[in-house]
C-alpha cells in the first residue's frame, strides 16, 4: 500500500501539470510570477503542504534567524523556507531550477539577466537530480549504487517527525514549541531522521539565503545586503585600485 | 595516403593537447568526452560562447562536475585494505569536472614549472622506505620547448625578473612570459611583504590568466569567482578554449556524452584497434583508429586499463609489470590562516597572485632524521587566498555554528573580508599500496564497476606539512599582527585521513597510476606515453606521473601530452 506521503505527492504532480504546460511557454519573468501567486493561493508550496511549509519556516528560522532575534534579515525575510520548496518541486518546471542560467545577471554590467533562464538537463544529468530530489523510489534504473533517499523524502520525513517529537515533549507540534525545545529537538544527533532533514536544511538555507536570487531566494538581495555582499561580479569586475587595496 | 586515425578519450588537459597537436599534423581525429558540452559554439567560426556564471550555488550543484550519484567512487585506507574492508566511503573521491574540456574548466590555472630535480628524485635524492621512488625517464631539458609552447597557447602571465635565481636555476625559461602579472591582490602583497621580512621570496604566480586580450580572448576583470567556478568570459586559458577549439576548427571532430568503457586490441593482444562506447543515449558503439591516446584522468585511465582486460592481458591491459593502478598520488595540501583587521577581500581576484617557493625542498638533516627519513620536500605555496560568502557560511554551519551565532559571525567576524591563507601544495611520495582498481561491488549507472581508491599519506607527508606548517602559520602572525594564526595541518589528525578539506582528499590533483618508464618490468608505458605492451595505445593524463612533484601539475601534464604527440608512433 503506497505511503500517504507518496499519494499526496502523486497528487500535486497531477495537480500541477496544467500549470506546466503553460509554463513551457511563459516568459522567465512570467514564471516568476506564477510561482509567487500559487504559493499566496494555497498557502502550500510547490511541494510541501501549508503545514509542512510552516514546520521549515520555523527551522529555517531557528537555523539562521531575522529580526527580532536578529537585526538584520534571516531566512524568512530571503524566503529562503519558499525557495527550498521550490528545489524539492524542481520538476515541474520546464526546464527544471536546477541550475541558473549564464554568464551575467544584469547586476554588474550586462544587458539583461541571464541568470533567470534556467539551463536544461539532458537525460543522465535528470536521472541524477532525480535520484537526488525523489529517490530510487525502488526503480531499478535508479538502484544501481543501492536505494537511494531524496530530499523530498529527507523533508517530509523529517517535518512530521519534528512534530511527533514536539507532541511526545506536550507541545501540539514543533512550530508552536518553544524556542528552546524547537533548538533542542532540531540538534538531536542521535534521530537519524532528524539530523539527516536538519543538516540539509541548514546547508539549504544558507543557500537559499546568500545565494543568487534567481533561485527564490535572497529575496530583493537582503541577504546580500545585510553582509555587504556584492554578489557576482561579471561582466564589470573589480577595479584594480578594489584589488590591490583594502576596503574602507 | 592519409594520416592514421586517432581516437582521443577525454577532452580535458591531456585530451585536448593531443587532439590539437595530431589535427595540425593532419590526422583524422575523433574526441569522445563523457561529460556534457557546455561550451556552445565551441569549434565554430565564432567565439566560444558560456554559461558559466559567479553562481555558487550552480557551482555546487554538479553543473560541470561529475555527479557522485550516477559516478560514485569508494575508498579506503591501507589499513582497512588491510583488514579486507572492501570500501569504507561512497560518493565523490577527488573528482575533477566532466565536461568538454575538463578539469580545466573551472582551474586554478596556477601553472609553475616542475623543477629539474622532480625528473631525477631517486638518483639525487635517493630511495625512502616504504615508498617508490624513481627516476622520470626524462629530463627538464628534454620537455622545456613543450613547456615553452604549452605555456605560448594558454597565455600565461608572470614576471621572469622577480623570479628566485634557485627557481630559474632548476626551471630555466628561455623565453619571457606572455603578459605580465594581473593586479596584486592586497592580502597577497601583505603576505608577500611579511615573508620577504623573514627571508622568503614571493612573486607573482604564472598562470593562464589573462592580464590582456591574447588569441581572442578578453583580459580579467578580477571578479573572485575563480577556482571551482567556469569563467564567464575566458579570459582564462584552458584546455577547451586553448586547444580543443583551435583543434576542431582543424577539422577534429567531438562527442560529447560517450562514455568509453573498454580499449579493443588485435587477437594478441599486441596491437590496439579502437574502443567500445556508450553515445549519449546509451547505445552501445565501436569505433576503429590507428591511434587511441587515453586522457580520462589518472584515476579513470587506469579503470578503463583494467575494464578492458583480455586473454592476452589477464591482469588489465597493458600491465605486465603490475604497476597499473599502483602509486597513486595527489597532493597533501597545509594550510596557513591569518585574520586581518582590515578588509583585505583575499577572495577578490583570480584565487592567488603570489606564489613562493621557498619551501619545495629537499629539506635534509636534523628536521629530516627526527621523522626517520633521508629528506623532506614540501611545494610551492598558493599566498593569499580567501573564502566566497557561500564557501565561509558552510564552515561556518561545518564548525557547528547556527542560530544568532551563525548571523554574528557572519556578520561580524566576516571571514571573506579578513582572512586570508598560504597554502603549501605538498609532495606526495608515490607508493605501490595507494592505489586504483576496479570495486567488486559497486556500480556506477551504466553497470560498469567504479574505481576504488586506496589511499594512506606516507609519513614522508606528514613530517613535511609538520616541518613546513609552522613556517606558514609565521608568515601570516606576521603578516597580521594581533590576528588568530593557525595551521590546518594539526587539524588533520583531529579530523580524520578522510578530512575533506586539507591534505590528500581535498585535491584535484591526481596523478600516477600508470608510471612512465624505461622498464617495461616497472612502468607501464615509456617516457612519450606510450604503453610498452601494446602498439598505438598511449597515455596523455596525470597518470603517467613517476613522481608528484612540487605544484600544480596541469602544465606539466600538458606538456608532456604535447610531446608524446609529437613523438611520432
Amino acid at each position: 500500500m503506497p505511503s500517504m506521503g507518496k499519494e499526496v505527492t502523486r497528487r500535486q504532480a497531477v495537480r500541477t501539470g496544467a500549470v506546466l504546460s503553460l509554463l513551457a511557454f511563459a516568459s522567465p519573468t512570467r514564471v516568476e510570477a506564477l510561482v509567487g501567486e500559487t504559493a499566496r493561493a494555497r498557502g502550500a508550496g510547490r511541494f510541501l503542504s501549508g503545514s509542512e511549509l510552516g514546520t521549515l519556516r520555523v527551522v529555517c528560522d531557528r537555523l539562521l534567524p531575522g529580526p527580532p532575534r536578529d537585526p538584520g534579515p534571516g531566512a524568512l525575510e530571503a524566503h529562503a523556507p519558499e525557495a527550498i520548496d521550490l528545489l524539492l518541486a524542481a520538476f515541474t518546471f520546464d526546464p527544471p531550477l536546477i541550475h541558473a542560467g549564464g554568464p551575467f545577471s544584469g547586476r554588474a554590467g550586462g544587458a539583461r539577466d541571464d541568470f533567470v533562464r534556467f539551463e536544461p538537463l539532458d537525460r543522465q544529468a535528470e536521472l541524477g537530480w532525480r535520484i537526488r530530489l525523489e529517490g530510487s523510489r525502488g526503480r531499478r534504473s535508479r538502484q544501481f549504487a543501492g536505494p537511494a533517499v531524496g530530499y523530498q523524502e529527507i523533508y517530509r520525513t523529517g517535518l512530521a517527525r519534528l512534530d511527533a517529537l514536539a507532541r511526545r515533549r506536550g507541545a501540539a507540534s514543533f512550530a508552536t514549541a518553544s524556542a528552546p525545545m524547537q533548538d533542542t529537538l532540531l540538534d538531536l544527533e542521535h534521530d537519524r531522521v532528524v539530523k539527516r532533514m536538519a543538516d540539509l536544511a541548514l546547508v539549504q538555507t544558507l543557500e537559499a539565503t546568500l545565494g543568487p536570487p534567481e533561485y527564490r531566494g535572497n529575496r530583493n538581495l537582503v541577504g546580500w545586503r545585510r553582509l555587504g555582499w556584492a554578489g557576482d561580479r561579471q561582466p564589470r569586475g573589480w577595479s584594480d585600485a578594489e584589488v590591490t587595496q583594502v576596503d574602507p | 595516403m592519409s594520416k592514421p586515425s586517432v581516437v582521443v578519450v577525454g577532452s580535458g588537459a591531456g585530451g585536448a593537447v593531443s587532439a590539437w597537436a595530431y589535427a595540425q599534423a593532419g590526422h583524422p581525429v575523433l574526441v569522445l568526452e563523457k561529460g556534457r558540452n557546455l561550451l556552445p559554439g565551441i569549434g565554430g567560426p565564432g567565439p566560444v560562447r558560456t554559461t558559466f556564471s559567479n553562481d555558487e550555488i550552480k557551482e555546487s550543484r554538479f553543473y560541470e562536475d561529475q555527479d557522485p550519484l550516477l559516478e560514485p567512487r569508494t575508498q579506503r585506507t591501507q589499513g582497512e585494505a588491510g583488514r579486507r574492508v572492501a570500501r569504507s566511503y561512497v560518493g565523490d573521491v577527488n573528482d575533477l569536472a566532466t565536461t568538454v574540456g575538463g578539469g580545466t574548466v573551472h582551474w586554478d590555472a596556477k601553472v609553475p614549472r616542475f623543477w629539474s630535480q622532480d625528473f631525477h628524485g631517486r638518483s639525487l635524492h635517493g630511495p625512502v622506505r616504504g615508498a617508490d621512488v624513481a627516476d622520470w625517464p626524462l629530463s627538464y631539458d628534454e620537455l622545456a620547448p613543450y613547456y615553452d609552447e604549452v605555456e605560448r597557447q594558454l597565455g600565461v602571465q608572470g614576471d621572469r625578473t622577480r623570479m628566485p635565481a634557485r627557481t630559474l636555476a632548476q626551471a630555466p625559461r628561455r623565453h619571457p612570459f606572455a603578459m605580465g602579472p594581473n593586479p596584486p591582490m592586497v592580502a597577497g602583497t601583505r603576505l608577500a611583504e611579511a615573508a620577504g621580512q623573514l627571508g622568503y621570496h614571493a612573486y607573482p604566480f604564472p598562470m593562464a590568466v589573462n592580464s590582456r586580450p591574447h588569441l581572442g580572448r578578453p583580459a580579467c576583470n578580477s571578479c573572485g569567482f575563480c577556482s571551482g567556478f567556469g569563467c564567464p568570459i575566458h579570459a582564462r586559458g584552458g584546455a577547451a578554449v586553448s586547444f580543443l577549439h583551435p583543434a576542431l576548427r582543424l577539422g577534429a571532430e567531438l562527442r560529447d556524452r560517450c562514455f568509453v568503457h573498454r580499449v579493443e586490441t588485435t587477437r594478441d593482444g599486441r596491437r590496439v584497434r579502437g574502443v567500445a562506447y556508450l553515445d549519449r543515449d546509451g547505445r552501445r558503439q565501436r569505433v576503429r583508429a590507428d591511434i587511441v591516446v587515453l586522457a580520462p584522468s589518472a584515476i579513470e585511465t587506469a579503470r578503463l586499463l583494467l575494464m578492458s582486460r583480455s586473454n592476452a592481458h589477464p591482469d588489465g591491459l597493458g600491465n605486465r609489470s603490475g604497476q597499473l593502478g599502483r602509486n597513486l598520488m595527489f597532493h597533501y595540501f597545509t594550510a596557513g590562516l591569518g585574520y586581518f583587521a582590515e578588509k583585505v577581500h583575499a577572495w577578490r581576484g583570480p584565487s592567488t597572485t603570489f606564489t613562493l617557493d621557498d619551501f619545495v625542498g629537499p629539506v635534509t638533516g636534523a628536521p629530516a632524521r627526527r621523522h626517520g627519513l633521508p629528506y623532506l620536500k614540501g611545494g610551492v605555496c598558493e599566498v593569499g587566498g580567501g573564502v566566497l560568502l557561500l564557501d565561509e557560511a558552510r564552515l561556518l554551519a561545518d564548525a557547528g555554528f547556527r542560530g544568532t551565532a551563525l548571523t554574528s559571525a557572519l556578520r561580524d567576524l566576516a571571514l571573506r573580508d579578513h582572512v586570508a591563507g598560504i597554502q603549501l601544495v605538498g609532495e606526495d611520495l608515490p607508493q605501490r599500496s595507494n592505489r586504483v582498481d576496479l570495486d567488486p561491488r559497486v556500480r556506477d549507472l551504466h553497470g560498469f564497476p567504479v574505481p576504488r581508491v586506496t589511499h594512506s599519506p606516507h609519513a614522508f607527508e606528514r613530517a613535511a606539512s609538520a616541518h613546513f606548517g609552522p613556517k606558514l602559520r609565521e608568515i601570516c602572525s606576521r603578516a597580521a599582527p594581533g590576528g588568530l594564526t593557525t595551521t590546518l595541518n594539526d587539524q588533520l589528525d583531529a579530523l580524520g585521513e578522510a578530512s575533506g578539506y586539507f591534505g590528500p582528499y581535498a585535491t584535484a590533483h591526481v596523478m600516477g597510476t600508470a608510471r612512465m618508464g624505461h622498464d617495461p618490468r616497472r612502468s607501464v608505458c615509456d617516457g612519450h606515453g606510450r604503453l610498452h605492451d601494446v602498439e598505438g595505445l598511449r597515455l596523455a593524463d596525470g597518470s603517467v606521473f613517476v613522481s608528484s612533484g612540487p605544484g600544480n601539475p596541469t602544465l606539466t601534464l600538458m606538456a608532456l601530452a604535447l610531446r608524446g604527440a609529437r613523438e611520432r608512433n
